[in-house]
């Protein structure tokens, strides 16, 4: 509702009341007490001043005071007064009238800056919930849009400096390109002070820029005394308030930065942890068979022993030789891994084949457990033979170390639509719920593997890494009869000769 | 003969425990092998070795644990074999109660030579307080606080004689930094090793013939020093 039509309705009313209340006390009541009346037209001009401006408030008191004086002081009906006591009581009734329509207009002027302020209190703080969900730099264009959002602003850009360029983050429906030397100065400027001007309630530093035919009012983003760089808007708004909204922008930005650095921190420290773990089990992983393989050959070299134990020596030089060259391949698979896309090279081979293939790379990890594999087929598949078998000798391996020794390794394949999977299912202790999520995660060893001193951690990344080039996948699950149990399904079409076979 | 000697060999890995045991073995000693902390504690309980062998990386316990539990009821010489980069887990194990190390890869002989050092300390047993010692042309009298090399009498400060005398009692065991700076200066100094490196420094030019090759006051890099009683060939 407009002002203007409020005013209106309220001078008609006046009038109307006026009016109305001569008439009634003229014509049927007969009151004729002119304190009465001056009460009742004084509530008139009292609630027309609650309700409009003041001018209004001033017309209708005047109009009052004429009515009062023409209908209700004698001598009635004339303009002159005859009393010089109801002189005073004319002048006494207009002085009232008119002190206290500006009282009411000033109340209501209060009441008014009151319910703007609260409303704009409540925007600042619609506008830092924005700011909390805010995590990333890239949300600054998301603020500058709330903000022009929330406040019913035509521009606002948050504007960085980057160097001697300016990067912005803009929203609102219309957009005013800003000079970046115009940026660059108004900044160098609020770089200079930091005055608070109390009338304004702003912070020096603001700048006002004509562009495109409207004022865009520019204020500095400060943390401490320092700039951290512009934020412009333009519609209404006044300086105060854009203060307060550089204020928020300035604390956003900072939030977000150092949300950042402590993500990248959190990066260097896991990553630290990663190297340090891993050179403790490396150098485990190499010392061991270095010590055995030395210690196994000075035994040889003596002459105390005994001919088995010459066979249980060189078994175990033997050992220790092909686990340096089981961890000599793991590292060179996963160097190849990250160097860049491997090859598959696909062919026809048949399943007894590929698990053949990959209990023999594991054979001395799998010397101490009973390996059972059903084939639910023998029909030859088309896969990368050698990278499957590579990923399920890693599956082997992984499963020879989570179990007891002799326990037994059930290893079943079979066909699923387009796939070909193996499952191996060992009989430890299965999956801890916490590692599931990492399981697959380079140099991750489970909460199984903690205390034990040997493992990179290194064999179900390359299983992984090595099935993605083949377009396979793996994972693990907790079978309901225990243990653990891997899956790797690799896409595999039928051979043309089963095709041929089945039509 | 010490050759009646049995031994605890703990450690988890089946390769070092078939080497390491006919090595051992070979030598004249009896080996029992455990492969977890837990069996190794109880073994030290219930069959009173005369030497524990200890790798610091097990399955179930931290090798310093078990160090420290075994020592909660028996003083048997404990080796630790550490396969671990840092020297923070040997310097623990030594602090809570072991009495040599050997670093993984080790040689046969190496080890052999820590086994037989701590066997003979243990037959060697120094009174606490009383005696002599005599090592190579060096001789100690804890009574009367005096040193004599080659019938020479060598004049210490009291700091020396209490160092020297700390690290013969404890000959051809090493002594962390941490434990001869507690034991000599008090636990408030156990971070300040610059009052070590001082007084050893002073102690070696009054009783080495060659200060910069020591033939008593041995250092064990980053870990402590070792008062050898017999000189290595």
């Amino acid at each position: 509702v407009s002002r203007r039509f409020v005013d209106s309705v309220a001078l008609v009313a006046g009038f109307t009341a006026l009016a109305g209340s001569t008439a009634a006390f003229r014509l049927w009541l007969g009151v004729s007490n002119p304190t009465i009346v001056a009460l009742v037209f004084l509530l008139v001009v009292l609630v027309v001043a609650a309700i409009a401006r003041l001018w209004v408030a001033v017309v209708v008191s005047t109009a009052a005071m004429l009515a009062f004086n023409y209908f209700f002081l004698p001598p009635i009906g004339t303009w002159t007064i005859a009393d010089p006591q109801n002189w005073v009581a004319l002048f006494t009734f207009l002085a009232v009238s008119l002190v206290a329509s500006n009282l009411s207009a000033s109340a209501r002027a209060r009441a008014q800056e009151a319910h703007h302020r609260r409303d704009e209190l409540s925007r600042l703080f619609d506008l830092s919930r924005d700011v909390l969900v805010m995590t990333d730099a890239q949300a600054l264009t998301a603020l500058a849009r709330s903000m022009a959002a929330r406040f019913g602003l035509d521009f606002v850009a948050i504007a960085l400096p980057y160097g001697d360029d300016w990067q912005r983050f803009e929203a609102g429906p219309r957009h005013f390109s800003i000079d970046a030397s115009v940026l660059s100065r108004v900044f160098a400027e609020a770089s200079g002070t930091v005055e608070f001007d109390a009338r304004a309630r702003t912070y020096s530093g603001h700048a006002l820029h004509a562009a495109d035919g409207a004022n865009v009012r520019i204020a500095p983003l400060r943390l401490g005394v320092k700039p951290i760089g512009l934020l412009a808007a333009a519609g209404p708004i006044d300086p105060g308030t854009l203060d307060v909204l550089a204020g928020i922008a300035a604390l956003a930005i900072e939030r977000t930065r150092f949300l950042e650095e402590r993500k990248s921190a959190d990066l260097t420290r896991q990553r630290e942890e990663l190297k340090t773990t891993l050179l403790a089990s490396l150098g485990h992983d190499l010392r061991t068979p270095l010590t055995a393989i030395r210690v196994a050959a000075a035994n040889l070299g003596g002459d105390w022993l005994s001919q088995t134990d010459r066979i249980e020596q060189a078994d175990v030089i033997l050992a220790e030789a092909e686990r340096l060259t089981r961890l000599f391949q793991n590292i060179l698979d996963m160097a190849r891994i990250d160097a860049g896309p491997l090859a598959a090279a696909v062919t026809l081979a048949p399943p007894a084949d590929i698990i053949a293939a990959a209990r023999e790379q594991v054979e001395q990890a799998l010397r101490h457990h009973r390996v059972a594999v059903t084939l639910e087929s023998d029909e030859p598949v088309r896969l990368d033979p050698r990278l499957t078998a590579a990923a399920l000798a890693q599956l082997l391996e992984n499963a020879a170390q989570y179990s007891p020794p002799g326990s037994q390794i059930r290893v079943a394949a079979r066909r699923v639509g387009q796939e070909w999977r193996v499952t191996v299912t060992d009989a430890g202790p299965g999956i801890a719920p916490e590692d599931r999520p990492r399981l697959f995660d380079r140099f991750f060893r489970g909460a199984a593997a903690q205390g034990r001193p040997s493992g990179l951690g290194m064999g179900l990344s390359i299983a992984r890494g090595l099935l993605a080039a083949e377009g396979g996948r793996v994972w693990a699950e907790n079978p309901p009869e225990g243990g653990a149990a891997f899956t790797i399904a690799v896409p595999a079409e039928p051979s043309p000769e089963s095709a041929a076979d089945t039509r | 003969m010490t050759s009646t000697a049995r031994i605890l060999l703990v450690d988890d890995e089946p390769s070092i425990q078939r080497a390491v045991s006919p090595l051992l073995r070979s030598r004249g000693y009896d080996v029992t092998v455990v492969g977890t902390g837990a069996a190794a504690v109880s073994a030290a309980r219930d069959a009173s070795p005369d030497l524990v062998v200890l790798d610091l990386g097990l399955p179930d316990l931290d090798g310093t644990e078990v160090c420290s539990r075994i020592r909660a009821f028996s003083q048997v010489p404990i080796v630790v074999l550490s396969a671990r980069g840092g020297e923070t887990d040997k310097v623990r194990a030594l602090d809570l109660g072991a009495d040599d190390y050997v670093t993984k890869p080790f040689g046969p002989e190496e080890l052999l030579a820590r086994i037989r050092v701590a066997l003979r300390r243990l037959s060697a047993v120094v009174p606490a307080e009383s005696g002599q010692l005599q090592a190579g042309d060096l001789l100690i009298d804890y009574d009367r606080r005096r040193v004599v090399r080659s019938g020479e009498e060598i004049r210490l400060t009291p700091k020396e004689f209490e160092l020297l005398s700390l690290l013969a009692r404890n000959a051809d065991r090493v002594l962390t930094h941490r434990a001869i700076l507690k034991a000599i200066w008090g636990p408030n100094a156990v971070e300040q090793p610059e009052h070590l490196w001082t007084l050893v420094g002073q102690l070696r030019k009054k009783l080495e013939n060659d200060p910069a090759n020591p033939r008593y006051l041995l250092s064990e890099p980053w870990v402590g020093y070792r008062f050898q009683s017999e000189a290595q060939s």
